[in-house]
Order: structure tokens, then sequence, then C-alpha cells
């Protein structure tokens, strides 16, 4: 019988699923910090709330893996979001709502992916340009003011099939689809390739430049929805909606294991990743921390994330390098022995 | 690629040129341009709004653009401080050189922009702060409304409203803006203090956002059987909270205050959701404003400080509010 190399297991699961035991810790944690974390309602109430956060997270995961972020998907949420609002309030319909929203999403990543892959523009400049655009054009379109009596169209945000809130269900499909990309796809395993080493990737005869603007159209669609959700769930078009809500998900991308340098990250750990800074957000505002403490709180989390991180991915290079030096002195002693010979 | 980039920022650039002489011209003529072409004094105000993405503040700035029209000597312009400090201060600074008569400066955080407005009157220019006011600066002049007193007004109706040995939770506006400060040190001065018996079982900064705000009270509601009032510093934060728990028959009596008197604001207050707020009148502080520009501009007055009123908002009366704010939408 095979021998189990422990070390070697407890390395493989502790880099697949630390994450997943990180939220576990912390889900028992709440549980003894406050009797009514564990409540259906509030569980049901955690979920709901990260719907949004949680699918432009999605969003930010595929973009990060193939080594590009976006830093405009607040502002381009409430564009999105205004929009679909407007057209619903002019036409009564869902459908045509829907199609605005997401074609806004689109629009706005196509001319991210424009800035990024046609001009060569990091994705920290051409996204933050956008992020300034967006939210301008608007506040233009608005005024500056809320846009009211959503009537029939919160229902997208506040309704339930059964038990189970219709964001959640959003929530749920997003994170499916982001799943299905990532593992089952050829365009997912070129988002990793191209994350990882982009010139190897373009050796490889990989298209960069399709998977690069596909990566920002799955995005658009992505924030196009959040926005859609977000406007339904607060009853009004807020122009000044969603601010830093890029961060959020960014936050959540990067705890749920996404390396920042592209080539890793999975839709699970987003969505642990999630999990885990909702969880804290709401047992904070259970046990009813400071907003002070809060920040700080949430600031720490960012950083040991970002530190483990950094620590795994310089391990990682060590033990690749180390294995590189053993197959060089391994081959090198042969040759001494060969030339002995 | 290069040549690509350079044409299309060089067409960027060229278009911004055209759309700008495009708006000059169109402002001379909303403004005065006909007194400019006769020969008399037009004057020149630059406005700095402290973020055109406040609702609050789009409001006053169209109310002020609206306002100015009916001054035909007066050529306004308006500049967005973006809710940044330096922007701000930058802005205040080009209208010194660009020779405006008067800076009016809505300022993001007073004590930033106090030096910059110094400069202004040392220059020889008018100045007015407002909506924050920036106090104690000789020869600026001011127009606001009292934060303490917006708030004021509720809080004192509330000593009555909310009942006894009540729970209630209190949305903050960001910490270090003026009128959050003041608004929460009324509440404390003219509500708690007084009602020791209240119990605050949660408070948040929500820095004026309905979305943040609404989080916090489905947060809240998990935690408290009952909560008995919303006490916000403004009333984008209280309509969050009372969204969270508009299907929630366990909240059906909640009390909830708000300060700015927005349509959302008057439009629950009507239907039974809000108890009350105080309306910050961007019509009357438009009125002011310019009313104050044009004394100071043509020698009648040397400073000014002045405030706008505090009228409370309740079902009694909303009525009459909910037209004046039916003007504000068509200014849009």
């Amino acid at each position: 019988m095979k021998e189990i190399n422990w070390s070697q297991f407890w390395s493989t699961f502790k880099k697949t699923y630390s994450i997943y035991l990180v939220l576990l810790a912390l889900f028992i944690v709440c549980s003894f910090a406050n009797p009514n974390f564990l409540s259906v309602n509030n569980l049901t109430n955690i979920s709901t709330q990260l719907a949004v956060t949680t699918i432009l997270a999605f969003g930010q995961t595929l973009l990060i893996i193939s080594g590009m972020l976006d830093l405009s998907q607040g502002s381009v949420l409430a564009l999105s979001g205004v929009f679909a609002v407007s057209a619903y309030k002019a036409t009564g319909s869902f459908t045509v709502a829907i199609i605005t929203g997401i074609m806004t999403g689109i629009v706005c990543n196509i001319l991210n992916a424009v800035m990024v892959s046609t001009f060569k523009t990091p994705p920290f400049i051409a996204t933050l340009a956008m992020l300034t655009m967006a939210r301008g054009v608007a506040l233009l379109f608005t005024k500056g003011q809320n846009i009211l009596q959503l009537g029939d169209f919160t229902v997208l945000g506040q309704g339930s099939i059964g038990f189970v809130p219709i964001p959640v269900i959003f929530l749920i499909i997003f994170a499916v689809i982001t799943w299905y990309i990532l593992r089952h796809t050829k365009f997912g395993r070129s988002l990793f390739a191209v994350g990882g080493n982009e010139e190897a990737a373009v050796a490889s005869g990989i298209n960069v430049h399709k998977v690069k603007y596909t990566a920002f159209i799955i995005n658009g669609i992505f924030v196009g929805m959040a926005g859609i959700l977000f406007m339904s769930r607060v009853n009004a078009g807020l122009p000044n909606g969603a601010i830093n809500y890029e961060f959020t998900a960014l936050t959540a991308a990067i705890i749920g294991g996404t390396s920042f340098s592209g080539g890793i990250g999975s839709a699970g750990g987003t969505l642990a990743g999630a999990f885990i800074v909702g969880f804290l957000d709401n047992i904070m505002n259970l046990t009813n921390v400071d907003s002070y403490m809060q920040q700080i709180i949430r600031g720490a989390i960012i950083a040991l994330a970002v530190i483990y991180d950094i620590h795994s991915k310089n391990r990682r290079t060590k033990s690749t390098l180390g294995r590189i030096e053993d197959k060089g002195i391994r081959r090198k002693g042969k040759g001494i022995t060969e030339s002995h010979k | 690629m290069k040549k690509t980039l350079l044409t299309m920022v060089s067409m960027l650039l060229v278009t911004g040129m055209l759309a700008g002489c495009g708006n000059s011209d169109k402002a001379n003529s909303a403004n005065g341009g006909e007194k400019a072409n006769s020969g008399d004094k037009v004057y020149k105000i630059a406005y700095i709004a402290r973020a055109q993405s406040d609702s609050f503040a789009a409001w006053l700035a169209n109310a002020v653009k609206e306002e100015a029209k009916k001054y035909p000597d007066i050529k306004l312009e308006i500049f967005d401080g973006q809710a940044n400090d330096d922007k701000e201060n930058s802005m205040i600074e080009n209208a010194i050189t660009n020779k405006f008569d008067l800076v009016i400066v809505q300022p993001n955080n007073g004590e930033a922009q106090r030096p910059y407005v110094e400069k202004v009157i040392k220059d020889g220019k008018f100045a007015i702060t407002k909506n924050a006011r920036i106090t104690g600066i000789e020869g600026a002049s001011s127009v606001d409304a009292d934060p303490y007193e917006q708030a004021g007004v509720n809080a004192r109706a509330a000593l009555d409203q909310i009942p006894q040995n009540a729970k209630v939770v209190v949305l903050n506006g960001p910490s270090g803006n003026f009128h959050a400060d003041k608004r929460r040190e009324s509440w404390q001065k003219e509500f708690f203090d007084k009602r020791p018996d209240v119990q605050i079982v949660g408070e948040q900064i929500a820095n004026w956002n309905k979305d943040e705000a609404m989080k916090y009270m489905e947060d809240w509601v998990q935690a408290n059987d009952k909560i008995d009032a919303v006490i916000s510093m403004n009333d984008n934060m209280a309509a969050g909270a009372i969204e969270a728990v508009k299907d929630n028959s366990k909240f059906d009596g909640m009390l909830a205050y708000g300060v700015d008197g927005t349509l959302e604001a008057f439009q629950l207050i009507k239907e039974g959701k809000m108890t009350s707020t105080c309306l910050q009148n961007a019509f009357e502080l438009a009125e002011k404003l310019l009313d104050t520009s044009s004394k100071l501009l043509t020698g009648a007055e040397k400073q000014v400080d002045t405030d706008i009123g505090n009228p409370l908002i309740t079902k009694d009366n909303v009525d009459e509010y909910i037209a004046l704010l039916e003007k504000a939408e068509a200014l849009k």
C-alpha cells in the first residue's frame, strides 16, 4: 500500500481549502459572539446584503486572474443602475431596464478594454479614468438628484422566490457562471495563462487581445446586473450610490485567494472571501462596534490577506527554484559521474 | 498606434476648446451679455460648490444658477470642488488669478479653505462662505443654515414623541463635517442629555448615504426586536433605514427624523413612515446668496452674515413643501 505523505497532503489541503477553514472558524466565533448571528433571518440578511458586492467581486476575480483589475466598478454600477431605472420608469418593462443596465456596463467596459488592451494603458489608470467619467455621466444625467418612486422595479432587489431572496438567486447564478468559466472553458484557461505570464501566453498562441476584451465584457455584464439589483434594493436611482464598492469587491477577491499579480484565483475562494467580509461586517454591527474600529479591522484584514498572498507566492517561488536547482545539481552530478566513467 | 493616439488626443482637445468657447458665449448671453455690450459693469462671480456629486450641493448649485438669471449685472460661473480640499483650494486661487469680483465658497472642510478665502479678501475681492460658513474671517460674508438648529427643531419635537425607555439608533454623517458634527451635538444636548431613559442600541457613520444606512439598519433589526426611533443626521440615511424595515410589521410605529427636506423624505412623511425633517431650503439660500452678492458688489453693504430659516416639516405642513420641491424638480 502506498504511504501517505502527510506533509505534502497538508500543504495541498492548506493551499486549496484554508480560506474555507477561515470562513468556518469565523462562522463559529460569530455564532458565539452574538446569539442573533445564527438566526435564519440574519443569515438570509447577510446573503442579500452580499449579493451586489459579490457579483462585482466575481468580475474582479476574472480580471485579476488575467492580470488586470477594474477600479470603475462602483461608478459604472451607479451609471448602469440609473440608466436601468430611467428605462424602467419610461417603459415599465423589466426587459428593457435589464438590457439597458447590462448594455451600459458592457459599453463602459469595452472602453476600459480599448484603453487597456489597444492603447496599452495600465488597467489601474484606465479604469480610474472610467471611474471619474462614469460617475460624471450619472450625475450629469440625473443632475445629482435621486430618482424616486420605482414601483414594481423593487421586486428584483427586495422580492423572493419561496424563502430565497431574488438577489441571492442572482448571486448563485453568477457564482456558477464564474466557476464554470474558470474551470470548464478554454477562455477560463486562457485567463490564467495571460495572468500567469502574458509573453508565454502569446507564444503559446493565445489571442491575448481577445481574452482581455472578453474579460472586460463579462465584467461589464456583471457590473450592469449588480447596478440593477442595487437600485432595486434601495428603491431609488442613486447617482451617488455604491461609492467604493470596487474596493469591497477587490477585498473579497483578494481575501478569497485571488493573487493580485495574476494567474491564481477561484470562484469558490471569492465567494468565501465575500462571506468573510460579510460575516465580519455583520457581527461588528450586531455587537455595535464603533465605526472607526470597524475601519481598522477591515484594513487589518486586507493587509493580512495581502501578506499571506505575498508570503505564499515567495514560498512557491522558492520551492520552484529549489526544484530547478536540485535538477541542475543532479544533472551536473550526473555529468561529473559520466565524465569520470 | 502612437499616431492614432495623438490624433485622438488632439481632436479631444480641439473639441473641448470649441465647446468651452461655445459655453462661454452662452454664459455671456444668459447672464447679462447685453449689458456687457452696452458698456455697463458686469460683475464676475465664481461659485465653487463643495461637490456636484452631493445631491444637496447639486440642488443648491442649480438654484443659484437660476437665481443669477434675475441679476443682469452678474455673470456667474460654477466650479465643482469634487469634495477635494486641494481641488477646491486651487479653484479659489484660479478665481483670484482670473479676476473674479466675488468668490462664493461652499467649503469641503472649512479650515482647509480658510487661508484661501483669506487670500481672496487680501486681494481686495469679496468672498462669501456658505453652507457651511467659515467663521471669523474679517471682511468675508456668510450665508448659511444653522446645523445645530436644523437638528434642534427635530430633537425638541422628539422629546415628547419618543416613548419612555425607548431604544433608538443613530445614523451620522461623515466625521469632521461641520454640519454632521453640529447636528449630532444638537441631538445630544437637546435630546439625549434630557432623556437618559433612552438607549442607543446602534450608532454608525453612514456618510449621508441611503445604501449604507439601509445595511446598518438591516443588521440592527437582527439584534433588536424593537427599535422605537431612527435619529438620522440627514434624510437620505433616514430613508435607507425606513426602506430596511418597510415590510416588517414589528416596526410599524417606528419614528424617524432627518434633515434636508428631500422629496423622498417629504413623500415618506406624507405616507406616515417618517416623523419629521428640517428643510434646508436651497432656493432661500440661493436668494440670499445673490442678494448678498449684489449688495456687496454695488457697495450697499461691506459685510453680511445671514442665515436661512429652519422650518420643521411634519405631516401637518408637508404638502406646501412638496409643492416647493416640485419647483426643484422643474430645474432638472
